[in-house]
């Protein structure tokens, strides 16, 4: 009982530990610029419609569309690096093949490469065919993940047995129809799964779309609220509308774990994903 | 599975159409290209409202069409532009770039020397500003937009009480920030931000340094000078007594304390009354513009924080254009009037003192704002800027960081050295000739 | 027949490269490219000739090693090297320690949904705030004067402490990354635990052993790849720590620009314009990540990395 007490009281102290943050800028968005720096500031405002208001009206609604593009970088980037990542997992994990070992390996390496070393080198090389400041120019870069091949070889060599290969081979079913109606439907979860984690990334990411894109109107939210608070820095009225864009920037995401939470377990080790 | 693809494919296709649009929306420049059709100009800017002051063009000039892509700030702009140059595509026509950028950017091969297509701007502006597009040369990489001659701003009202007047000379100002702090300790006359070594130049250009130089083919480098050691030791001693902050500005805490009251002056610059109006809008009424203190009452001179030019870029495929759109920015009374008004820019040009009839709203009580601007604008002493002034800026923020939290005058003095060094060893790592 | 087996099996050979070939190619298009670009640019610097004002005095030219040669005799370079492995010191041990017992505390929770439920998505919430966003909330809560705790610490008569001050930045900083990255962490690891059959701590509860000494004895041994392997990545990540102090640098004066080796990548491509410099420092930051990662692999028996089909 005494147990059961204490590690309540420490799970309470571990939730409370990660929500502070969150909970601060909900009460600041509700603050108007004024209130900000000068009321206690875990006292709540009244002014989170203000605040919504003067966001929405900054610029025309530039925000929504920063986070429309978010969602198109996220959703497209993630739905076709998923896909990627299925046939390359797949292919990984259940054929033998010359160069194997190497491509694997190759793949892992890129898995530990930082975004910020490869931004400039992706410019320099997307603007030679002229698809810098384009939505390709986020989009393509995207399209590819190490990480992504990585889980999803591992839930491919969980999650497909060899024997219904075989088996759907002996039917003389085709590699690709095989693929398409026996591995991915088996794979489906685990798929899930990195379209999730590539979606959090693509909506996450900073450098690669702040060097890619000039037009502000292409922004997605990170790169966007990155030159508000630059702004804020020297106009401090923006800094409600900064504290407000944070908010409301997080909102998806976390829309998105409550209703996706069976599909964040992962087993990084020993394969699968158990739901 | 079919049920998985479907939406997928539909957002790809989404996307396509998506992107096709935008693709084309940048075509238009290229299929403009021949004479007589109509031209799409990009101009990257980050001032305020820009896009509005350009609609004044754009109805006016049905020809040429100028579009605005707002930036970050001046780093990051010159940061993009100088990768877009790098990689050959990519940069706008137009360009906002700050004077102290400039070298740097003709330097990178980044400009458009537009002396040919600008007709005679030259009596339009102050010689000094004029000097920055120039270098001094007959090339032309530039249309002076705004200049941001430093100004001391205080609150009145903390002064009165303290039986303080403005301070004339350094040593006032020493003297009022020693006992502003006595009577209230938790009051500051300023702070010395590490983060804002743009002021620190304006300080020391004030006292009579000029970091670089030009002697024959060969720059000079002199920024541990008797100039700059003086404005170092001066702020350094002030840190060490405790009588003035050690953070940086333009930080949230920094705003809180402007309008909280604990911060009660700023040496700053024109365009200050702009964010004293967000920062400190509780104390709106009780702040006085001042000239700034001096070194040498008997000879009053100033520096400059800020100021920018409007340049082509050396990828316009539209020089004569976008050359006579800058011009019609920064010269036009009608521009001028958006510049100021809308943009919030105090203009370059020297017809701007008509436009500049009333003072910024936070100012409203006093009628010499601009008075006063216009003085301190003139009393601008020469200061050169070299081709890497990012390495000297960055080495100043590292090395006065480090002093500021230390609160040792003597690290202040010594951190010359460190950033002399830093921007001698770039310079002559990239093999520019550099004198001594 | 015989034409037709070798025939099919010649094309069933070809099968895994055809699933394999548009990863591969955007791979080395978007990854192995840029990345031998980046290398390629290492080698090479720009040279300035004169004044380097008139149009065309740059020309780019080979520099062989002097660009690595610059950046790690750089004097700021050591102490950046030092200070992250001061700040992996902190973060990874806190961060996995703390993303282990939370994980334990679920799994022992199991019959409570509501608490373990409302707790899991709490600490697992962070993961969804990018780094960037995350780094300036936690500047608005250091800020002694923005600070809620500045205020209630202040009315209690004690002194506000300044989290961004030398003595403490590394912390403040780390904090962020630990906020940021324990309830990935701790998913990683609660989900190895769900997989452990309940009838395997039950015959050691009958035996008496107490909670403490199933989850030490039983659970954790059980958890050991999955530790591994979160090890592994958030040993990679402090390497790469990047946006957290960067975005914390504008509120301080302790944070330089050359806080951590990519911050210095960061400053010599995007403030300084040397890309060739920046190019040099990546390529040895990448080295070394690679050596650490493969290295512990090894030593660790490769257990992560090397399973095949389970």
């Amino acid at each position: 009982m005494k147990n059961s007490k204490l590690a309540t009281t420490l799970l309470l102290l571990g939730a409370a530990y990660c929500l502070l943050p969150v909970v601060w800028v909900l009460i600041a968005s509700s603050k108007s610029a004024g209130e900000l720096f000068s009321t206690f500031t875990l006292a709540p405002g009244t002014h989170l419609l203000d605040n919504l208001g003067d966001l929405s009206g900054y610029r025309d609604g530039l925000y929504w569309r920063w986070m429309a593009n978010t969602a198109l970088y996220a959703g497209v980037g993630a739905a076709v690096s998923t896909l990627l990542s299925a046939m390359s997992g797949y292919a990984l994990a259940k054929f033998d093949f010359p160069g194997k070992g190497l491509v694997f390996n190759v793949i892992l390496a890129g898995v530990l490469v930082p975004g910020v070393i490869l931004a400039i080198p992706q410019y320099l090389l997307l603007s030679g065919i002229g698809l810098t400041n384009t939505y390709w120019a986020v989009l393509l870069p995207s399209f590819i993940s190490p990480y992504g091949i990585y889980l999803a070889r591992i839930f491919a060599a969980a999650a497909v047995p060899s024997e219904i290969l075989e088996a759907s081979r002996i039917d003389g079913a085709g590699d690709w129809r095989t693929f398409a109606r026996v591995v991915l439907p088996m794979m489906r979860t685990g798929l899930v799964t990195v379209f999730l984690f590539q979606f959090v990334a693509i909506w996450n990411n900073f450098m690669l779309p702040y060097i890619m894109l000039g037009d502000d109107k292409l922004y997605p939210l990170t790169v966007g609220l990155n030159g508000l608070l630059n702004q804020g820095a020297s106009q401090p009225s923006m800094y409600t509308v900064v504290v407000t864009g944070a908010l409301v920037s997080i909102v998806p995401l976390i829309a998105l774990f409550l209703t996706l939470q069976r599909y964040w377990q992962v087993d990084l080790a020993a394969g699968g994903v158990k739901a | 599975m079919k049920k998985t693809l479907a939406p997928l494919l539909a957002s790809l296709t989404a996307a396509a159409l998506f992107t096709t649009t935008a693709c084309s929306g940048s075509d238009d420049k290229a299929d403009s290209a021949g004479g007589g059709e109509k031209v799409a100009l990009t101009y990257w800017s980050w001032a305020p409202n820009m896009d509005k002051v350009v609609e004044g063009w754009n109805s006016t000039h049905p020809d040429i069409h100028v579009t605005v892509n707002k930036q970050d700030g001046g780093d990051p702009a010159v940061t993009k532009l100088l990768t877009a140059i790098k990689a050959g595509s990519g940069a706008p026509d137009v360009m906002q770039a700050e004077y102290q950028k400039i070298p740097t950017l003709i330097s990178a091969d980044a400009l458009a020397d537009i002396s040919s297509q600008a007709g005679s701007l030259k009596d339009k502006f102050p010689a000094a500003a004029w000097n920055s597009v120039t270098l001094g040369g007959d090339a032309l990489y530039g249309v002076p937009q705004d200049s941001g001659p430093l100004m001391f701003f205080y609150r009145s009202d903390v002064f009165e009480k303290n039986g303080l007047q403005a301070p004339k000379t350094w040593d006032d100002y020493a003297a009022a920030a020693e006992k502003i702090h006595k009577t209230n300790p938790k009051q500051y006359l300023g702070t010395f931000s590490a983060a804002d070594a743009g002021l620190f130049v304006g300080l020391a250009q004030q006292a009579g340094a000029s970091w670089w130089g030009v002697q024959g083919d060969s720059w000079t480098v002199d920024v541990n000078d008797a100039a700059t050691q003086k404005v170092a030791g001066y702020w350094g001693g002030l840190v060490e007594k405790g009588v003035i902050d050690n953070k940086p500005m333009y930080t949230p805490e920094w705003n809180a304390a402007l309008n909280d009251g604990s911060q009660v002056g700023w040496v700053s610059a024109v365009w200050a009354p702009g964010v004293l109006e967000g920062s400190a809008k509780e104390t709106k009424g009780k702040w006085k513009a001042a000239s700034m203190p001096q070194w040498d009452a008997a000879s009053p001179a100033t520096g400059n924080w800020g100021g920018s030019a409007t340049s082509v870029t050396s990828q316009s495929k539209h020089p004569k254009e976008a050359a006579e759109f800058i011009a019609w920015l920064n010269s036009d009374p009608a521009a001028l009037k958006l510049l100021a008004g809308t943009a919030n820019v105090y203009p370059a040009a020297n017809d701007a003192t008509s436009v500049l009839t009333t003072p910024p709203a936070f100012f409203a009580g006093q009628s010499d704002f601009y008075t006063i601007a216009a003085e301190a604008g003139k009393q601008a002493r020469p200061f050169t800027y070299g081709p890497n002034v990012n390495v000297a800026y960055s080495a100043f923020n590292d090395a006065f960081g480090k002093a500021a939290e230390s609160k040792k005058a003597s690290a202040f003095t010594e951190s010359l050295a460190t950033i002399q060094k830093a921007t001698v060893d770039d310079m002559k790592n990239s093999g520019f000739t550099v004198a001594g | 027949m015989s034409l037709t087996t070798t025939r099919r099996s010649i094309r069933r050979a070809g099968v895994p490269y055809a699933f394999l070939a548009p990863g591969l190619l955007l791979f080395t298009l978007f990854l192995a490219a840029p990345i031998g670009y980046a290398g390629y640019l290492s080698l090479r610097k720009v040279k300035v000739s004169g004044l380097g004002l008139g149009s065309k005095s740059r020309t780019e030219v080979w520099a062989g090693l002097s660009n690595y040669a610059r950046s790690m005799t750089d004097p700021e370079w050591l102490p950046s090297v030092y200070r992250i492995l001061g700040y992996g010191l902190i973060v990874v041990p806190a961060m996995l320690g703390l993303a282990l017992l939370m994980a334990l505390l679920l799994d022992a929770n199991r019959t409570r949904p509501a608490l373990s439920g409302f707790a899991r998505i709490s600490i697992f919430l962070p993961y969804a705030v990018p780094a960037v966003v995350a780094s300036l909330l936690w500047g608005f809560l250091y800020l002694p004067r923005v600070s809620p705790f500045g205020y209630a610490l202040g009315k209690l008569g004690i002194g506000t402490p300044e989290l961004l001050s030398s003595s403490w930045v590394l912390y403040a900083v780390a904090n962020v990354a630990v906020w940021g990255g324990t309830g990935f962490n701790m998913i990683v690891l609660y989900t190895a635990l769900k997989s452990v059959p309940t009838s395997l701590y039950e015959s050691a509860r009958i035996d008496g052993a107490s909670e403490l000494a199933i989850a030490w004895r039983i659970k954790i041994p059980i958890v050991l790849p999955s530790l591994i392997m979160t090890f592994v990545f958030s040993m990679i990540a402090t390497l790469q720590v990047f946006a957290e102090p960067m975005t914390l640098k504008p509120l301080s004066n302790t944070i330089s620009f050359t806080w951590t080796p990519l911050m210095k990548v960061y400053r010599d491509a995007f403030v300084r314009n040397d890309i060739h410099s920046a190019a040099a420092t990546s390529v040895v930051i990448a080295l070394a990540t690679f050596l650490l990662s493969f290295g512990f692999l090894k030593l660790v028996g490769r257990r992560a990395f090397d399973q095949e089909d389970s």
